[in-house]
């Protein structure tokens, strides 16, 4: 690429990268490390009741174009702007309500009234503060719930809580959309939900194209969360019919979509996305070198956040039911709780005592050598509900060793031939894989063995590189026109 | 469970029901959820859950039940409290040292340094709970800035030490009452007063009082140090905005020369009278302040389950105008009671000054609440143009009026002042829908 000038890329992030450890966070490092021929601009999203710290150092290449607290007390940017830009629309909320909320969509409308918000930033505070947005909105929400669709089921009845907290989303959905975003040649968006406003605006206002990565299937995620959540009908309606509105908005503008497994694509392709702007991509591991022999201790070794998404308190089952079994097994889960979900943790914790693990299984806390960790294993768990494509199996594959998983996501994919797949939930079935691979260390071997191969023939980060790099730079060429009629706000 | 590929009959479809009843104990919320939950627990295939999720969906509207409202942010209430005794402990050392600090420097001189050290306490009182105080994990907060923070505080330090005369008065006077309020915050109250109490007994056996109050200074900044170094850090919080404290220190300077603008109250040259005369309605302001902490928990808990229909309903007695008639009554009534209380005491020790001074401190504490509650909903210029005009009002009355009336600036400022604040309050507070919604969750 030399002698031109170096493409920019927008990568928006949603509460990982660079202020968070995790899989998503780890794989954007490694794609803006990877392609340094390439500027980044990188604006996190973040929850702004507390205060960011860097998990990872931008490289050289990469620097922080804005951040976007959420939640926060921050107020709008100063724009010196002509009396127009401040006058305020008081529709604002009640079109953001119906578009995102409302099982119908109306793409133009919703993108239309966030190019507003970012050219009139300093109206949005004073158009949600207004009692006339206010009534507005309450007329355009018993709308949305009196809506009739085969497949939007009967609404729960909401109250003024309910739309205070919807309202208050809504702000903060056009707050984001207010932010500003620098001139770019390519929009990468990393998730298909908050992370997608800023990058929506941006192609309505200069037409840049927009690529998409989903890690897990946002909605689905979103569903998942407010099933497992005591939450009341009304409140997991709001989060979900949000979490659906932004991410078929960010699915309908996107250029290109790169799931990181063909089962995120399958849901996109699902929910509407057209199949041909589909490329899967997978995660990638810095090349394997070597693989040595389990070490034969019984040891069973987990890596992940302790995330009820993760489902820890299946592994602790798992591991009474191992130890029941074997009671020479012992286990170790290394990965920090999720910040907010403490809680979890200390759920986690109270099971691990009810179930008398002692012990054999221990919470290990951080690790910034997973391989080291990896290696010390005889067998590798994961009993998430809900993956794109984990990088800890496929650590755990490039050190050789043997993955007993639940079979979400890409995990089945990745494990084919060289794994134990059972159904989420599935305790005995998880039990019994793991024990079997405990007691029998050839078969164990032989399928780490198997595991490796794969993993340095198909999931190598220089792969993953070259197939971005080349998507990138179709993207690029590629100018599309405008996804959408200008309309007069 | 695991279902086979759902090929559309109906037994596919009650089995994919019984999946989603047995792990949501409640029909889905419409396909999407259905298809969700047929995928991660039923073991279908993405293309097939969807297909099989709207078959499964229960005509019925679900009920809401929505979880009763639950404040998460007692930390805020302790602020509230922890900054209120600090107010209140200040009020009683001014009282206490009044007589042996004006005895030492002179009535001018001591006055002079008061006149300045209150509106200065105020300032960074209101300053540092709008940034960190009043905020969840609030000293350790205050600790991630802490360089920023002592770098404000030495330049103000050595702005009034470098004035001769009153000028390190008033620095040390400012730092033991600031200092103060940090420590209550870090539940430390009972300690600071103790050490009040011991350098005002120590003045009152005859310590030299200016070095007296210099070792409380130099005693209670270390506190202050230790509280910030060994509070407990409950997840990193996000401070305040610098725009949001930079106005709020504005306010709380504004309010603290409305209290020492009027030259008939006396500050320094009636010894211990102006001080004590402003306890009641400290004591009223910090009551009715308390209560009026739970509008912001108490407007949405008594919304929930109020219809969609009526979220933008006025109501003459809602609940935002029931919690702040109750702050009113509270102000009003204990303002009351302990004024007769002090002016009884100052009857009984001679005291020597007019009980129109319990009035004036009492509309100037009516005037704090209500710019305070303004400057929380987020109204912060109207709350600044109240303090602006408070002031104003106080000054062109006391100096240019010249009423009889000790205190009359003072009762005059604050008059107009509420009054003015309480304008915008009367149409906000009528609809408790549209407070929560566009003031107390967008600030």
């Amino acid at each position: 690429m030399s002698g031109r000038r170096a493409p920019t890329i927008l990568l928006s992030t949603e509460g990982t990268y660079p202020f968070a450890v995790g899989g998503v966070s780890a794989w954007c490092h490694v794609v803006v490390g990877g392609l340094s021929d390439y500027r980044w601009e990188v604006v996190p999203i973040h929850a702004g009741a507390v205060r960011p710290a860097y998990a990872y150092e931008l490289p050289p290449n990469a620097r922080l174009a804005g951040r976007i607290d959420l939640w926060s007390e921050r107020l709008p940017r100063h724009v010196r702007t002509g009396r127009h830009r401040r006058a305020t629309w008081p529709r604002l909320p009640a079109i953001l309500a119906r578009t995102l909320m409302g099982w119908r969509r109306d793409p133009i409308a919703l993108v239309d009234a966030l190019a507003w918000c970012r050219t009139h930033a300093e109206a949005v505070r004073p158009t949600f503060r207004s009692l006339e947005a206010w009534e507005l909105f309450i007329v355009a929400l018993e709308r949305v719930v009196a809506e009739r669709h085969p497949d939007s089921g009967p609404p729960p009845e909401l109250d003024a809580v309910d739309a205070a907290s919807l309202y208050q989303r809504l702000y903060w959905v056009a707050r984001t959309a207010a932010e500003p975003t620098p001139p770019c040649d390519l929009l990468h968006v990393t998730a298909a939900g908050w992370a997608a406003i800023p990058a929506l605006v941006h192609q309505r206002l200069y037409g840049t194209p927009m690529l998409l990565t989903e890690h897990g299937v946002y909605v689905r995620e979103a569903y998942l969360a407010a099933a497992r959540s005591q939450l009341g009908a009304g409140e997991r309606f709001l989060s979900t019919r949000l979490a659906r509105g932004l991410s078929l908005a960010a699915y309908g503008a996107a250029d290109a979509i790169a799931p990181v497994t063909e089962a995120n694509a399958a849901w996109e392709v699902g929910l509407g996305v057209d199949a041909n702007k589909v490329c899967v991509i997978h995660n990638g591991i810095p090349a394997p070198l070597e693989c040595d022999a389990p070490p034969g201790q019984a040891l069973v070794v987990s890596v992940g956040r302790i995330d009820p998404l993760k489902d820890i308190q299946t592994m602790l089952r798992v591991a009474a039911e191992v130890c029941r079994r074997m009671p020479q097994a012992r286990f170790e889960h290394w990965g920090p709780p999720t910040r907010g979900q403490e809680p979890y943790a200390r759920a986690c914790e109270q099971l691990r005592r009810q179930l008398g693990l002692g012990e054999r299984f221990m919470f290990m806390g951080p690790t910034t050598t997973p391989d080291a960790v990896l290696r010390r294993a005889d067998v590798v768990l994961l009993t998430s509900i809900s993956e794109g494509m984990p990088m800890a199996i496929l650590e755990a594959m490039a050190q050789g060793r043997a993955v007993v998983a639940t079979g979400v996501g890409g995990v089945p994919d990745v494990l084919r031939g060289c794994g134990v797949v059972v159904p989420s939930g599935d305790v005995e079935g998880l039990a019994t894989g793991v024990t079997t691979l405990l007691r029998d260390r050839d078969f164990a071997a032989r399928l780490g063995r198997h595991a490796f191969d794969r993993a340095c023939e198909r999931y190598t980060q220089s792969l993953c590189i070259d197939r971005y790099r080349t998507l990138f730079d179709d993207l690029i060429s590629y100018t599309p026109t405008p996804k959408l009629e200008p309309a007069a706000a | 469970m695991r279902l086979a590929v759902a090929g559309g009959g109906e037994t596919e479809s009650s089995a994919a029901g019984a999946v989603i009843q047995a792990r949501l104990g409640r029909p889905p919320q419409d396909a999407l959820e259905a298809a969700v939950v047929l995928e991660a627990w039923g073991g279908l295939p993405a293309a097939a859950a969807l297909r099989a999720g709207p078959r499964v969906l229960s005509s019925k509207m679900l009920p809401s039940r929505p979880q009763r409202w639950r404040s998460d942010d007692q930390e805020g209430r302790r602020a509230v409290l922890a900054e209120g005794i600090g107010l209140l402990v200040a009020i009683l050392s001014i009282a206490a040292l009044a007589g042996p600090l004006s005895d030492e420097l002179g009535n001018a001189t001591f006055e002079r340094a008061l006149r300045v050290a209150l509106p200065l306490t105020l300032a960074l009182q209101w300053a540092l709970r709008s940034r960190y105080l009043g905020r969840r994990s609030g000293i350790a907060c205050l600790g991630g800035d802490w360089v920023a923070v002592c770098a404000i505080a030495l330049a103000i330090a050595g702005g009034l030490v470098a004035i001769p005369g009153w000028g390190a008065v008033a620095a040390m006077l400012a730092a033991v009452w600031v200092g103060g309020t940090v420590l209550a915050r870090r539940g430390w109250g009972l300690a600071y007063a103790g050490l009040l109490v011991l350098a005002t007994v120590g003045m009152l056996v005859g310590l030299p009082a200016v070095e007296t109050l210099a070792a409380l200074t130099g005693v209670t900044l270390l506190g202050v140090v230790i509280a910030v170094r060994t509070a407990r850090v409950t997840g990193l919080a996000m401070p305040g905005t610098v725009g949001r404290a930079l106005a709020a220190g504005a306010i709380g300077a504004l309010l603290g020369i409305l209290l020492i603008g009027d030259p008939s109250l006396g500050w320094g040259i009636h010894g211990a009278f102006p001080a004590l005369a402003l306890v009641p309605s400290v004591v009223g302001s910090f009551w009715g302040g308390y209560h009026l902490w739970q509008f912001h928990d108490e407007v949405p808990r008594r919304m929930r389950g109020v219809e969609l229909s009526r979220a933008s309903a006025t109501m003459a007695r809602g609940p935002a105008t029931d919690i702040v008639l109750a702050a009113l009554a509270r102000l009003v009534g204990i303002t009351l009671a302990l004024s007769l209380v002090v002016a009884f005491i100052g009857e009984w020790t001679e005291g020597t000054d007019s009980a129109s001074l319990f009035v004036g401190f009492g509309c100037a504490a009516l005037v704090c609440l209500f710019v305070s509650l303004l400057e929380s909903l987020g109204c912060v210029r109207w709350a600044m143009t109240c303090a602006i005009v408070s002031v104003a009002v106080e000054l062109v009355v006391a100096h240019v009026l010249q009423p009889p009336v000790a205190g009359a600036g003072l009762i005059a400022g604050g008059t107009v002042g509420t009054v003015l604040a309480i304008a915008p309050l009367v149409g906000l507070l009528r609809s408790p829908g549209r407070v929560l919604a566009t003031t107390l969750w967008i600030r």
